[in-house]
């Protein structure tokens, strides 16, 4: 076991090198560089341009400026960003926190929303509840997830019943730290929903479908034969087994967490590190473009690698056969 | 919020606790012996005071500092020498309170303010400034002001003469001495000396200190930072030991907090102010209108700042050089054409700049003859030579320069080629992109083909400043402040010259008598010799026609009602005078 876990561990490095490799080759291949915006002012004296280009390495091939930053990753030193002179690492541990919470609870929505309605939905093929949660999740999948932002937004402004983007009131620092935390969990609200619906929907029609295999099986026959209530069949014997696929895509959502509310935290004007990588794409800000590439990429691997361990646990088939 | 109330009573309860109480305890000091008494009226201590700005402060540290959003902050807390009151154009007094010229026109001894304290209660001393001037030249720390603050390459010596005395020197006589001096924003020595010397000065007050601890930047300007959350808001809070107070004894700023919401882009930005969630917003002129219609509602007026200082112009490109591969970057019939004064001319009477008005600007802005903007009352030359719309002047013009019109209405010059080239702007700009798109309408006219190049900004900074493959750009340049700022556009050495940049030797006899004038203006300290050198520079730019200005867009700054006191200058700031803006509404 630990080998296979050393083993996809090691995976992870040339994987690594081959992604930022390639984003870097691709962002020196775009137009500009981020002294660009500085070139332009009037009032900049060109040596002032010319030593920056030098402190930035900006006057090297682009594949020194890589192997430069190798070199340095190699020592665990992600660069810092020029943008605001601070280490990525700082950077990305300042802006990730808010992004995780959205995440998880985005998540926690899924989950606790489509567990019971699929094992419902499931229990009577072609009933009231699977027909509309059907619907309700064709419907769900079909929205892109910026637009359904863009909606949220719109009502919010209309209706005044939700703050407009955001994480915390003009006031929050003002308030006590009960309230505080009553602000965060309303503006959570809108971007959650937004997040958290696609994943409702996704969750929901694998598990249903799952339901309705396990359905067939003989010892569920054989439960109810034994007179065991329905309630008990549907949640304790037929959800159990049912779990199993969705295990594998905890390693999905797993990987998603800093990285998969990117579109969402720029519609909404979340705090996230959502705004922190849009904005240093824009601006060419490269080490925390590459620190945010490096974060996905590891979160990925490491997401599938758990999956892959949480499948194992849950089901002896798939210890044995390896 | 009553609809909410119905909703989620639970999360209601939390929010009708809103804003501070209307009466914010401050922290008591005595005023500084030297305290400045401001002669405006007398306001009311209390209120939040909200804006938003688009994007985000890339620092607190004015050392590092590029862009305006992060100096903008940095001026709210850390004050300078003198101030330039945009609404004057004159230099006022700010931490030295009088200073003293010497004959040689290049030593000048400042005077500081007494008992003026940093915000944690440190005396505020000639110490500080010397160190502010020795951390900027001190190479192992690159930075802006370094180069605003040298004349040829060469340094200003500081020397500190008592506690309260310092005298600056310049190796030459340096015309804008006051103007830049006055934007150097002075550091606090006992907070940032250690910083200096383990070399980590130019890591010091960045965004992550600024978050964890707000208090050790400290102040002395109005306000002081209370809290930074990144992507949300930045909270200022008023410094207890600012040096200004009103005629009865009170100390200024009056506002208790200066909240701005950091937003995503300058949209954002205008929709909050619109939906009366911030109290100040500049305001482009296409924005005015549908803005206006939501004043009652919100309780605010949008402001008339008059023109603004941005220059809006087209150029060909008339650089002779040739690529590395032995390519002209502009082919040869064309350079001919682009670098034929008359040319130019025809082109720029050629255009309909009162169109230009009307149908981009909505009305909302003027015809642009030269390179100042009335909006920079100082240096404006008002007597520039004008290039009305006028297709028939055009065609005469063109004429003498061997051009003919054919019979299927395009124009051919001597040799025969017709005339046709490439206009590059930039796609992020909507206003200018209409304006292209006008220009060519224009252009046709008078038999002239002109293709649209929208590039990314990157690009088309690319060509114009490095490959310099292209036939006529658009672009904007924002003027204002003093001739000094504009030596990299007008001399033909520089970087922004943009129809021929970096050259070794003038070459025009008029780029020669430029560059003369651009060197002229900058070794004398006397203004009208100043202003007559720098209004031939205007008319010489008019008269050949290097740069073929457009218009100049109004600038228009919206407002809530409930503030009183408000300067607004024509250029920079929206509001100049922060500290003294009081409102008898403290709840919002």
């Amino acid at each position: 076991m630990t080998l296979f876990i050393l083993r996809r561990l090691l995976a992870l490095l040339p994987m690594l090198f081959a992604v930022t490799l390639l984003v870097f080759a691709l962002m020196s291949l775009a137009p500009g560089d981020f002294l660009t915006p500085v070139k332009a002012q009037r009032d900049i004296n060109p040596a002032l341009i010319a030593e920056l280009q030098k402190s930035f390495g900006l006057d090297r091939p682009w594949y020194e400026q890589y192997a430069l930053w190798l070199g340095n990753v190699l020592h665990l030193d992600f660069g810092y960003s020029w943008t605001y002179k601070v280490p990525v690492a700082q950077l990305i541990a300042q802006r990730a926190p808010a992004t995780l919470l959205l995440s998880l609870t985005s998540l926690l929505l899924a989950w606790t929303l489509a567990i019971p309605l699929a094992v419902l939905a499931a229990a009577r093929p072609g009933g009231w509840i699977d027909r509309i949660t059907s619907a309700a999740a064709y419907f769900a999948l079909a929205i892109p997830e910026f637009f359904l932002a863009l909606l949220a937004v719109w009502m919010a402004a209309r209706t005044g019943w939700f703050p407009i983007g955001g994480l915390t009131s003009l006031d929050h620092d003002f308030l006590s730290p009960s309230s505080q935390l009553l602000d965060i969990a309303y503006h959570l609200i809108l971007p959650t929903l937004v997040l958290g619906l696609g994943g409702v929907a996704g969750t929901l029609r694998v598990l249903r479908a799952n339901v309705l295999d396990v359905l067939q099986a003989e010892y569920v026959t054989a439960a109810r034969a034994k007179g065991l209530p329905e309630k008990i069949v549907l949640f304790r014997h037929v959800l159990r087994n049912a779990l199993n696929p969705l295990l594998s895509t905890v390693g999905y959502a797993f990987a998603g967490l800093l990285s998969g509310s990117l579109l969402v935290e720029n519609v909404m004007n979340y705090p996230g590190l959502g705004r922190l990588v849009y904005e240093a794409f824009i601006r060419e800000d490269q080490f925390v473009v590459l620190g945010s590439v490096v974060v996905g990429c590891s979160l990925l691997i490491i997401g599938n690698l758990l999956s892959d361990l949480a499948l194992a646990w849950s089901d002896p088939r798939v210890r044995y056969g390896r | 919020m009553l609809r909410l109330c119905f909703l989620l009573p639970l999360l209601a309860t939390a929010f009708s606790s809103c804003t501070p109480k209307s009466k914010v305890a401050r922290e008591k000091h005595q005023l500084p012996a030297g305290v400045d008494i401001s002669k405006h009226e007398i306001g009311r201590q209390g209120g939040v005071f909200i804006d938003s700005t688009p994007g985000e402060p890339s620092t607190f540290n004015p050392l590092v500092s590029e862009d305006a959003t992060s100096s903008g902050f940095i001026g709210l807390f850390l004050d300078s020498l003198v101030h330039n009151n945009p609404v004057t154009q004159e230099v006022e007094p700010g931490l030295s309170t009088r200073w003293e010229i010497a004959a040689d026109n290049k030593t000048f001894t400042f005077h500081l303010r007494q008992g003026v304290c940093w915000s944690d209660g440190h005396p505020f001393t000639a110490d500080d400034v010397v160190f502010t001037f020795q951390a900027i030249y001190d190479p192992r720390f690159p930075n802006r002001a370094a180069f605003d603050l040298s004349v040829d390459g060469k340094k200003f010596t500081i020397e500190k003469i008592n506690d309260l005395t310092v005298r600056l020197t310049t190796p030459e006589i340096y015309a804008p001495f006051l103007e830049t001096v006055g934007g150097v924003g002075l550091l606090p020595k006992h907070e940032l000396e250690s910083a200096f010397r383990d070399g980590s000065l130019l890591k010091a007050w960045n965004v992550s200190i600024a978050q964890k601890e707000p208090r050790r930047l400290l102040a002395t300007g109005p306000f002081r930072l209370r809290s930074y959350q990144p992507a949300e808001r930045i909270v200022f809070e008023a410094n207890p030991h600012y040096w200004r107070a009103d005629t009865q004894g009170v100390r200024l700023p009056y506002v208790d907090y200066l909240v701005t919401k950091l937003v995503k882009d300058a949209n954002a930005s205008t929709l909050a102010f619109a939906t009366g969630q911030t109290d100040a917003e500049g305001l482009s002129p296409d924005n005015v209108a549908w803005i206006d219609r939501y004043a009652t509602r919100y309780g605010f007026s949008v402001f008339n700042r008059g023109p603004s200082p941005n220059t809006g112009f087209i150029w060909f490109n008339q650089n002779p050089g040739k690529d590395a591969s032995g390519k002209p970057f502009v082919p040869p019939h064309k350079l001919a054409w682009f670098t034929d004064r008359r040319f130019r001319q025809a082109v720029s009477h050629g255009i309909d700049r009162e169109g230009l008005v009307r149908g981009v600007l909505f009305g909302r802005g003027q015809p642009l003859w030269g390179p100042e903007t009335p909006a920079n009352k100082k240096w404006y030359n008002p007597n520039v030579t004008q290039y009305p719309f006028n297709p028939a002047r055009s065609m005469e013009l063109l004429t003498q320069s061997g051009f003919s019109l054919g019979p299927d209405q395009k124009l051919r010059d001597r040799l025969g080629n017709i005339v046709e080239f490439t206009l590059n702007t930039n796609q992020e700009n909507q206003l200018r992109a209409n304006m292209a798109t006008a220009f060519k309408e224009n252009m046709r006219d008078l038999g002239i083909t002109v293709n649209l190049s929208f590039l990314d900004f990157g690009t088309l900074v690319g060509k114009i400043q490095d490959s310099y493959d292209y036939e006529a750009g658009m672009l904007g340049l924002t003027g204002g402040g003093d001739p000094a700022g504009g030596i990299s556009v007008f001399s033909s050495k520089g970087r922004l010259h943009q129809w021929h940049p970096n050259q070794k030797s003038p070459a025009t006899p008029w780029e020669a008598r430029i560059d003369q004038l651009m060197s002229d203006q900058l070794h004398t300290l006397d203004y009208p010799t100043r202003k007559k050198y720098f209004d031939e520079v205007q008319k010489i730019m008019s008269d050949e026609t290097p740069y073929i200005y457009l218009v100049t867009a109004n600038a228009y700054v919206g407002l809530k009602d409930r503030w009183k006191n408000i300067r607004i200058p024509p250029l920079g700031s929206l509001v100049w005078n922060l500290d003294e803006l009081w409102t008898p509404l403290i709840t919002p």
